[in-house]
């Protein structure tokens, strides 16, 4: 790889790119000086959270940015200025020698153009002399290299007809279009499950090896880029903070700042060891800037130094892996040559803490106290035309016959794709209705059962939810203490009463009491989030359905709400159920996992179990796809990766759900793929690995065996 | 789509039929024909009146179920809409009148979508910019203004022309006055006569159509798919015109086609103060005259338009937006 | 604690109005309308004041005499004082329109927000009698309310006929935010805590329905004045003996060309009326959306 490297020159040059905009607020300082040189052929990965500039940088490439930007620096392209050229300039080379690829593949497509006219403008606005003919040829062409099958047939199709994956990679097929020199792919895959992410970065792989191209690869996830970047920039506050080689980023990290990124992560392919560390404090703001380095608020090594003035990028020695020849290791960091003089790691410099032993530590399982009993839980939505008129078209099994428990201080957590149904399942639980069918209990309490208001609302008390985005999970007109006090009142408590149930919430989350008459805008992602944690306990719930709970936070942010939920779990004993995309997280936190899809659970168990020893051939799709903030692993481990999109949920499916996208059904004989066409499997005992366990009579057994250990719904789980 | 549009009709026969209903008995309620003869002088005789009354179905002693029976028998078997107090026929009074109220009406709305859309568009690509500061201020100063000053100041301006130029050079009132068989001298009088009338109708049109077009063209310009359109080469003056212009026109397509139906009904305002025998004018006429049977047949006209309109809407959003079946 | 809680508080809910009245005054143009219009409705209040003449007082010493120091305004064709008859006809004109408005918005956040909420059947019925109301230009069924109406009752009935005809437009609008807020995750969460309907609807609903209430009070005023205006210029509104605005209009019509000033004067007292209402409601958009472009960040 390094030598391609040197035989290639540099094809963009970024010199000293500052963008300010003007906001009500006053001036936002987006970018704040960034420099690089991309060399042909290569990938650079610019990582950052939500603020860093990462984006702005991308759009001041292209030329995108907005009228009321303001930018200064240099942007090089074959030794033009980019910068200095007109939109008219620009569209020439837009598309054409520099291409883009966006983060929302469902509003990136113009709505009313077919895919085909959309590709053809693709082509014909570089090329004006193409022929219909060519056109459609080579629109073919590249649909099918980025693997949308059908596509002469495709091309008729409008965007809504596509999923979200397939419109991405209709994106990316205009963008390779005209084979440019430079793709620039700003978070491609943020938006898509884990499964159609790990086929779009493949796809990308694909783009760039046909083309040539160079890529900047733009993203906030770590592990992403891990595999796909060669180079990688990592930027807080609008500034590059470190540039190094990919190895180098993250076998010797630095700035205190990339240290935390990367120690703040759980590591979806090990078990839990330790407690998270999480960087301290919030994104800084871009209006009001401190003076000197933007991390040192939240930085555990600054000094006096760090606050006078804001250091610059620095060369500084190879420290492992690499050559000469590859990315010179530059770092802004006043401490640099102290951490590297003392070989400090991350655990070194944020330290560590120990985790809260759990109430319920000592008791074994079986022994506790059964919180929430879920069996044969069925859900269905009807489906109607789109437009004006609702005509029923078919029925959709969102939950199809799904069992499971929970006991005190433990977490479950329910995995899949989006559209497996694993939050309509938990708003099942919450609805706290006679389900559709099978039956909800909780504390032994069947929820069917007649109750009168007195009793429900004790059931109520016991549960309770907390949202994915807390932005709009909190009232934005109330103020703090009111939001915590709407449980309350329901209770029926006095004045006097909540004020001191605020008092103790605000400090159990980890916030200063005094901020209750604060609105929810004035706080940040993750302490809105604590509030709306602090509100679901307010009442003393002894169970918490999570859904997604730190998807829509700041990485560096997440690791403190983990280790909020985990302690909360250890000292108050409550339980979660807990819905999630992000398997890294599901690892760290959950004690028992769900797997399912199309609204059954296909495998279920102990979560280091399955984890490490995934047995249906989804699961061990969904666990390859989780891309892991290691290289070196990136580089050697076997992927599977699955073929197309979830079906349709209207369609209905006889015998396995999975079959059409089963690695493994592929690899069967005839005669075992009937059986995956006309059966249904069943959850089953994991492991049991004969024949016999597809038979029907097994699964009478299951009702009493699924509590103690693993259970898979596969026929051919001993094949593979 | 035939079922769909099927059974939309039909539901907007119910929703017709219901809000016809209210009408009648609303109208019934509220208007007093018998106080047309009564305030005559000499009074007619009791006797007289109550058969003139009868006649027209229109006798307040009469119990009004039996008035809405027969009135509705008559609408239905013989497509009879009634008498006016003064014994003239409803039905062809209005036949009548829809063809002036088409002649005023449709220049009026063809120019304020063109104007109104134009200028929306203008505006919305140079938002912030003077020309859509100016704009907007003019546009919302004479959507403010109420139709009645705004066409009574169009006669003032008209007059005052007039009077300067010395000559006639615009009729306030009325559609023709040219008597002769020249036809070109015909057309020209028929414009004289228009021109006002037109003005003032298409300026509060316009900017109706100016503020909602910018609006919609401002939101779709900040999609994601325009800057799409962009990255793939496109200038931001083409990325505009092709893809965020083409959604943005979905709805403005929607109001064009609901306001079709609405050049029947004519302009009741604009009639009033030019003094052209349209429908809009014959609604205030009625109304005047207590014309119930009238009234009630205005309300159904207006009422068939306003729902032909909107099934005109419906149809276009489907046959413009992909995402919408009729189906 | 418990009590500097409670007084932080109090101090913060202050605070969000002193934003919304600071934004609010950051636009000229709105503190402009909220002065004229101030000014207009002192003017109505105490303007008759000024003159010895009452608005039904004919002065047949000076018919159609332009305006004068005797005559303000001048007279109509008739002899009536035209700056009484305007002060009299804005009073009218305010009156109706400021009633009606908030009446209409009442009724149509009642029904707008309660069949959205319950969903189900009782929207659907709901929203087939809006489409059903629809059908029929509500100028005619005003029009018909009114017919009967004597000459002094004759605004009231004008305000009763505007406010039954006039909140259908709103209701469906206040129906399709209503739907759109009905599934953020606060109301939610707070079906999910046990909260009964009505205090969902009062706590989280009509507050974040609160700004859309006002606004649309606000402009409703213009639409109402129009509304009124064109009436009583038909002659199917207001009537004599009574004056509004329109009516002044519709006698200043047909004296077009020899006393302009008949006209001119209440065109111009209706244009500065409804411009400044219409920038009041400008400003109180910008000040009190939260989803205005320009709302910014609240600190």
């Amino acid at each position: 790889m390094n030598g391609f490297r040197k035989t290639h020159d540099t094809i963009l040059s970024v010199h000293d790119l500052r963008v300010n905009f003007a906001s009500e607020a006053g001036t936002v300082h987006a970018v704040r000086g960034i420099s690089f040189d991309l060399k042909r052929g290569t990938t650079l990965g610019i990582v950052g959270e939500s603020g860093s500039g990462k984006s702005v940088t991308s759009m001041a490439i292209m030329g995108l940015l907005d009228s009321n930007a303001h930018v200064e620096g240099r942007i090089d392209f074959e030794g033009e200025n980019l910068l200095e050229k007109t939109d008219a300039q620009m569209s020439e080379l837009r598309g054409k020698r520099i291409a883009m690829i966006f983060q929302d593949p469902l509003s990136a497509l113009t709505p009313v153009y077919t895919i085909g006219q959309q590709m053809r403008e693709a082509l014909v606005t570089h090329n004006p002399d193409m022929s219909e003919d060519e056109v459609r040829a080579r629109s073919v062409e590249l649909l099918t290299l980025v693997g949308i099958p059908n596509a002469e047939q495709r091309l008729n199709a409008f965007p809504h007809h596509f999923s979200g994956g397939m419109r991405q990679r209709v994106v990316i097929a205009m963008a390779i279009a005209n084979n440019p020199d430079v793709i620039i792919a700003d978070e491609p895959t943020t938006a898509l499950d884990v499964t159609i992410q790990a086929q779009i970065l493949d796809v990308l792989r694909t783009a760039q090896k046909e083309t040539g191209a160079a890529l900047i690869f733009i993203t906030h996830d770590l592990g992403v880029v891990a595999s796909i970047a060669d180079d990688i920039i990592v930027m807080y506050a609008g500034r590059p903070v470190e540039h190094a080689s990919v190895g180098e980023i993250f076998s010797h990290p630095v700035m205190p700042y990339t240290m935390g990124l990367l120690g703040a992560v759980p590591r979806p392919d090990q078990a839990k060891n330790a407690r998270l560390v999480p960087i301290p404090g919030s994104p800084t703001n871009l209006v009001n800037l401190p003076e000197g380095c933007s991390f040192a608020d939240r930085c555990p090594m600054a000094a006096d130094i760090c606050r006078a003035g804001e250091p610059q990028m620095e060369e500084i020695g190879e420290l492992g892996v690499g050559s000469e020849t590859a990315q010179a290791h530059r770092v802004a960091c006043y401490r640099a040559g102290e951490i590297l003089a003392q070989h400090m790691t991350f655990r070194d410099v944020y330290g560590m803490e120990e985790s809260i032993p759990s109430i319920f530590a000592d008791v074994p399982r079986e022994q506790r106290q059964m919180v929430l009993n879920v069996e044969h839980l069925t859900k269905t939505f009807s489906v109607s035309g789109g437009g004006f008129l609702r005509r029923r078209v078919g029925t959709v099994y969102a939950v199809n016959d799904v069992s499971l428990d929970i006991r005190e201080g433990e977490t479950v957590a329910l995995v899949g794709e989006s559209g497996s149904g694993k939050s309509t399942t938990l708003l099942q639980v919450m609805n706290l209705a006679a389900p559709e069918q099978g039956s909800i209990e909780l504390f032994g309490t069947d929820v069917a059962a007649k109750m009168s208001r007195k009793e429900r609302q004790m059931l109520h008390e016991k549960v309770q939810y907390v949202f994915q985005d807390p932005m709009s999970s909190l009232d934005p007109r109330l103020p703090i203490y009111d939001i915590l006090a709407e449980p309350l009142k329901v209770l029926g408590m006095s004045k006097q009463e909540i004020n001191t149930r605020i008092g103790e919430l605000m400090e159990l989350v980890g916030l200063k009491p005094d901020q209750v008459d604060r609105f929810p805008n004035q706080f940040s992602g993750g302490q809105r989030q604590r509030i709306a944690i602090a509100r679901a306990l307010a009442v003393n719930p002894r169970l918490i359905l999570l859904d997604e709970p730190v998807s829509a936070l700041d990485v560096s942010i997440q690791a403190g709400v983990l280790n909020l939920l985990e302690d909360l779990q250890n000292k108050l004993g409550v339980a979660y159920l807990f819905v999630a995309h992000n398997l890294s997280v599901v690892r760290h936190l959950a004690s028992r996992v769900a797997v399912m899809y199309l609204g059954h659970i296909v495998e279920a168990g102990d979560v280091d179990e399955v984890f490490d020893h995934p047995q249906h051939p989804y699961t061990k799709a969904l666990l390859s796809a989780v891309p892991v903030p290691d290289p070196e692993y990136e580089r050697q481990r076997e992927r599977i990766i699955l073929d197309g999109d979830l079906p349709s949920p209207t369609e209905k499916i006889e015998g396995c759900a999975f079959a059409s996208r089963c690695p493994l059904y592929k690899q069967l004989s005839e005669e075992q793929k009937r059986v995956c066409d006309t059966q249904r499997p069943s959850l089953v005992g994991g492991a049991a690995g004969s024949e016999g366990a597809v038979s029907a009579g097994f699964a009478d057994s299951l009702s009493t065996e699924r509590n103690t250990d693993r259970i898979v719904a596969c026929h051919w789980t001993n094949v593979a | 789509m035939l079922r769909y549009v099927a059974k939309r009709i039909a539901n907007y026969c119910v929703m017709l039929f219901v809000a016809i209903t209210m009408t009648y008995f609303l109208a019934s309620a509220f208007m007093d024909p018998r106080s047309n003869y009564m305030s005559r002088n000499p009074r007619p005789p009791m006797d007289s009146i109550n058969h003139a009354l009868d006649n027209a179905n229109i006798n307040d002693q009469t119990p009004v179920i039996t008035r809405y029976v027969r009135w509705l028998t008559g609408v239905v078997t013989r497509w009879d809409w009634g008498k006016a107090p003064d014994q003239s026929s409803v039905g062809e009074a209005i036949v009548s009148r829809m063809g002036a109220s088409l002649q005023l009406v449709t220049l009026a709305t063809v120019l304020s979508i063109v104007i109104g859309v134009s200028i929306g568009v203008y505006t919305a690509i140079r938002q912030y910019k003077w020309q859509d500061r100016v704009l907007n201020s003019i546009a919302t100063f004479i959507f403010v203004i109420p139709p009645a000053v705004l066409a009574v100041a169009v006669v003032f301006f008209a007059i005052e022309v007039n009077t300067v130029a010395g000559s006639r050079l615009f009729y306030v009132t009325g559609l023709h006055s040219y008597q002769g068989e020249n036809f070109g001298l015909w057309f020209l009088d028929f414009l004289q006569h228009l021109i006002l009338p037109t003005i003032s109708m298409t300026l509060g049109g316009a900017v109706g159509y100016h503020l909602t077009q910018r609006t919609y063209l401002l939101d779709e310009m900040n999609a994601d798919y325009v800057r799409t359109a962009r990255a793939k080469g496109l200038t931001l003056n083409q990325a505009i015109r092709r893809h965020a212009l083409r959604n943005s026109l979905i709805p403005t397509a929607q109001s064009v086609a609901f306001s079709i139906a609405g050049v029947f009904t004519g302009a009741t305002v604009t009639e009033s103060v030019f003094a052209i025998n349209g429908l809009g004018r014959y609604f205030v006429t009625t109304i005047g005259q207590n014309d119930i049977n009238g009234t009630v047949a205005i309300a159904a006209f207006s009422g068939v338009c306003t729902l032909v309109g909107a099934l005109l809407a419906d149809i276009v959003a489907a046959w413009l937006d992909p995402r919408i079946r009729l189906n | 604690m418990a009590e500097q809680e409670e007084k932080t508080e109090s101090i913060k809910r202050t605070g969000r109005f002193t934003l919304y009245a600071r934004r609010f005054m950051r636009r000229p143009s709105a503190v402009a309308g909220l002065v004229i219009l101030l000014l207009l409705v002192l003017w109505a209040t105490f303007g008759g004041m000024l003159t010895h003449w009452n608005y039904e007082d004919l002065d047949f010493a000076s018919l159609g005499v332009p305006p004068n120091s005797d005559h303000y305004f001048g007279t109509t064709d008739g002899g009536g004082d035209l700056y009484a008859m305007v002060v009299r006809g804005l009073g009218r004109s305010l009156t109706i329109a400021f009633l009606s408005s908030i009446l209409s918005t009442f009724i149509a956040a009642v029904y707008g927000v309660g069949i959205a909420y319950f969903e189900g059947l009782t929207e659907k019925v709901g929203m087939w009698v809006l489409d059903m109301l629809l059908v029929v230009p509500s100028t005619l069924l005003v029009a018909i309310l009114v017919r009967s109406a004597g000459g002094t009752s004759g605004w009231l009935w004008l305000t009763i006929g505007l406010t039954i005809f006039g909140w259908v437009g709103l209701a469906r609008v206040l129906r399709t935010i209503t739907m759109s807020i009905r599934e953020r995750d606060y109301v939610r969460a707070a079906k999910f805590m046990g909260v009964r309907p009505f205090t969902v609807i009062l706590r989280h609903l009509i507050p974040n329905l609160g700004s859309v209430l006002v606004i649309n009070t606000v402009l409703g005023v213009v639409s109402t004045v129009s509304a009124e205006t064109t009436l009583s210029f038909l002659g199917l509104g207001i009537k004599a003996p009574d004056t509004s605005l329109g009516t002044i209009l519709n006698e200043g019509q047909s004296v077009i060309v020899t006393q302009p000033w008949v006209l001119a004067i209440p065109a111009a007292v209706l244009i500065i009326l409804a411009f400044s209402v219409q920038m009041i409601g400008d400003g109180l958009r910008d000040a009190i959306d939260p989803y205005s472009r320009s709302a910014g960040k609240a600190a």
